[in-house]
């Protein structure tokens, strides 16, 4: 294995790969701030200009770059302008969107920064090492565990559940579970829920739904609002784009990226599970391990809140190229887009990639690592920067935000009725907001709806039932845990407002 | 008194009536009667929950509003807007969305390029920019960015001009 290390090392950290890695970073991080074009689609777009390259080991480096990259810009426009343009980055808005409002943009940025190089170096570590024994792990999955793993992934709406808001939160997730039944399921193949409208055959998309739920309403606030989201401070330009963090919330994070790393990384080897869900259960996991006083923190701006998910997706990431490597399974949509590169360099990823081309394996294993460093050095002399977006005039800023939800909505559609829904989605989400119901958990349920439904039909096929919950003991467990993850919560809040 | 929770409340008792309706009469095929899981069977649990929810919803005595965040920033709860309307600039918010509106209808007809910068240009003049140079000069330049980036380099298919147009 190291005489395999050292190959990939020889080969990744040549000055032709070095600089690919570095661009596919710098690529994806700007084409992924575009809300609409996530690591998915921005891998695709990129497949055949990297192709052009020639040599295998480097098209698939600057296709991890980007694949890197485009994660963390996906996290910066949640962070910014509370316009999540993928599912894995929706929970980092949950924190990160609060911080920036705080005049923490900086600081939030650097901690997204540093947890998704911590996420995404762990991640590689762990799958140098842990790689093949992994594989045959995650392969012992069932539809009934990822069901139950959904489940605990739903856990994360106790967040929003606070202040007599439960019924409010489980209303939201109910409604956002029934928005993910329309169209086609991959359970059913027919259309359900449509209404006749052809252009929601295909479902709603996750984008419109998104920005017509967090970046629209926002730009309404904005604009009837002229003081919103400002603080009063003389040296305001200074303290946004602050990258410091104290020790006392290194400290604090520390604990948070180390779990989530490991946590995320292994739900990340699980093919069909990927980042989103590692993002949502990072999130509940770390709410309900944190203090009292933190946990009334999340939602409103907790470090630990952004930095969970944060690191958990990019480990997840990393995490799903184990079964792509070893297997020749695509755990996720964005490796099963790889698949198709490495297809088209001729390579057959799997068990005997290691054997006949070990220096396209390790080469990839050690851009990975390099990748994440660059993303890591790229990234923070930038934040400064990124962070001062926020001090654009508001006469300039709001348009934009509008234009960029829209855009993101419209690009690779290519069809205005995704805008129109996207405008009726906001107008719902400002009625919702003046009436209090918490948003998050809408999205949380129609993100998790398909994975939710898809996999319990299919564990109830199986069993003919729904004995499997009692029969496969990691289900039990997981289902357990759900069960504590929502109740528990949900009982302390109702006993405190019956002491009042 | 039906306040603005109670209207909502009601609003999704309406919108989970109708789906359990439409879940309920869903036409199923003649092999899916025999299936333990049917495409049915989760939305019919679904708008049940929905229902009961928006039942409690809706005769629950309302909490107290949320208060102002403590936190220095300004950020106001969402229901205070309400509380005191005239302190705030609506015709600005909906007057956005109207104009967002527009864009959406036409963007398809006119073109990407004019239809964006039109949208910027009238977006900022509504929020009171009037440096109009700046305003057109920057408006310009994003459109014609953006639709480089997506459809020069990224390939995917931005029609910049008026259909009629070529």
């Amino acid at each position: 294995m190291f005489d395999g290390m050292l190959l990939g090392l020889e080969t990744a950290f040549t000055l032709q790969n070095m600089f690919f890695a570095a661009l596919g970073c710098f690529i994806g991080t700007i084409i992924g701030m575009l809300p609409g074009l996530g690591p998915m689609s921005v891998v695709a777009i990129m497949i055949p200009v990297s192709l052009q390259i020639g040599d295998p080991s480097t098209t698939l480096i600057l296709l991890a770059g980007v694949y890197y990259g485009a994660i963390f810009g996906g996290s910066t426009s949640s962070i910014l302008i509370n316009a999540p343009g993928e599912a894995a980055v929706v929970a980092t808005a949950f924190d990160g969107y609060p911080m920036a409002q705080k005049g923490q943009a900086g600081k939030a940025l650097t901690i997204a920064a540093i947890s998704s190089f911590s996420g995404g170096t762990i991640g590689v570590i762990l799958l140098m090492f842990f790689a093949p024994a992994l594989a045959n792990f995650a392969i012992l999955f069932w539809s009934a565990e990822y069901f139950a793993l959904v489940l605990v992934g739903l856990s994360a709406i106790s967040a929003f559940a606070g202040k007599g808001k439960v019924l409010k939160a489980l209303m939201m997730t109910l409604l956002g579970l029934m928005l993910a039944t329309v169209g086609e399921s991959s359970l059913f193949h027919a259309p359900r829920f449509t209404l006749g409208i052809m252009d929601l055959q295909s479902g709603i998309n996750f984008v419109t739904l998104a920005m017509g739920l967090f970046a629209v309403p926002e730009a309404f606030f904005l604009a009837i609002d002229k003081i919103r989201g400002k603080k009063s401070s003389s040296n305001k330009s200074q303290e946004i784009s602050n990258l410091r963090i104290n020790l006392k919330e290194a400290k604090a994070i520390m604990p948070v990226i180390a779990r989530q790393s490991v946590q995320g990384f292994l739900i990340g080897v699980m093919p069909g599970t990927g980042a989103t869900i590692a993002s949502f259960l990072g999130y509940a996991v770390e709410r309900n391990l944190a203090s009292p006083e933190e946990r009334k923190e999340f939602g409103k701006g907790s470090i630990k809140g952004l930095a969970a998910p944060e690191t958990a997706n990019n480990a997840a990431s990393t995490g799903s190229f184990v079964p792509l490597l070893t297997l020749g399974i695509p755990g996720s949509g964005t490796t099963a887009v790889l698949l198709g590169a490495f297809i088209a360099l001729n390579l057959q990823p799997g068990p005997q990639l290691m054997q006949d081309r070990p220096e396209v394996f390790w080469s990839i294993i050690m851009s990975m690592y390099f990748g994440n460093v660059i993303l890591l050095l790229l990234n923070l002399p930038l934040v400064p920067y990124i962070a001062r977006l926020l001090l654009i005039p508001r006469s300039f800023l709001i348009p934009f935000v509008l234009f960029f939800a829209m855009a993101g909505a419209y690009i690779g559609q290519n069809n205005a009725t995704e805008l129109l829904l996207l405008l009726g989605f906001g107008v719902l989400a400002i009625i919702f907001r003046f009436a209090d119901y918490p948003l998050p958990p809408l999205l949380i349920g129609f993100v998790l709806g398909q994975m939710f439904e898809d996999n319990l039909g299919r564990a109830m096929r199986n069993a003919n039932g729904i004995q499997f919950i009692w029969e496969r003991p990691m289900t039990l467990t997981l289902i357990i845990s759900a069960a504590i993850f929502i109740l528990v919560p949900l009982i302390r809040d109702w006993l405190t407002n019956k002491r009042k | 008194m039906l306040d603005l929770n109670r209207a909502v409340a009601l609003a999704l008792l309406a919108f989970s009536s109708g789906y359990a309706y439409l879940a309920y009469t869903y036409h199923l095929l003649p092999f899916e009667l025999f299936l333990s899981v049917r495409p049915n069977t989760m939305p019919l649990a679904l708008a049940v929950g929905g229902i009961i929810c928006s039942l409690f919803l809706l005769i629950k005595k309302q909490s107290p509003e949320n208060e102002t965040e403590g936190d220095g920033t300004v950020n106001r709860a969402d229901g205070e807007y309400l509380k005191n309307p005239q302190n705030y600039n609506w015709f600005q918010g909906i007057a956005l969305l109207v104009l967002a509106t527009f864009y959406a209808l036409f963007l398809r007809s006119l073109g990407f390029l004019f239809c964006t910068s039109t949208f910027l240009i009238l977006g900022g003049i509504l929020l009171g920019e009037r440096r109009y140079t700046l305003l057109i000069s920057i408006s310009f330049t994003a459109s014609i960015l953006v639709w480089y980036l997506v459809h020069e380099v990224l390939t995917i298919f931005l029609r910049p001009w008026p259909g009629w147009f070529y």
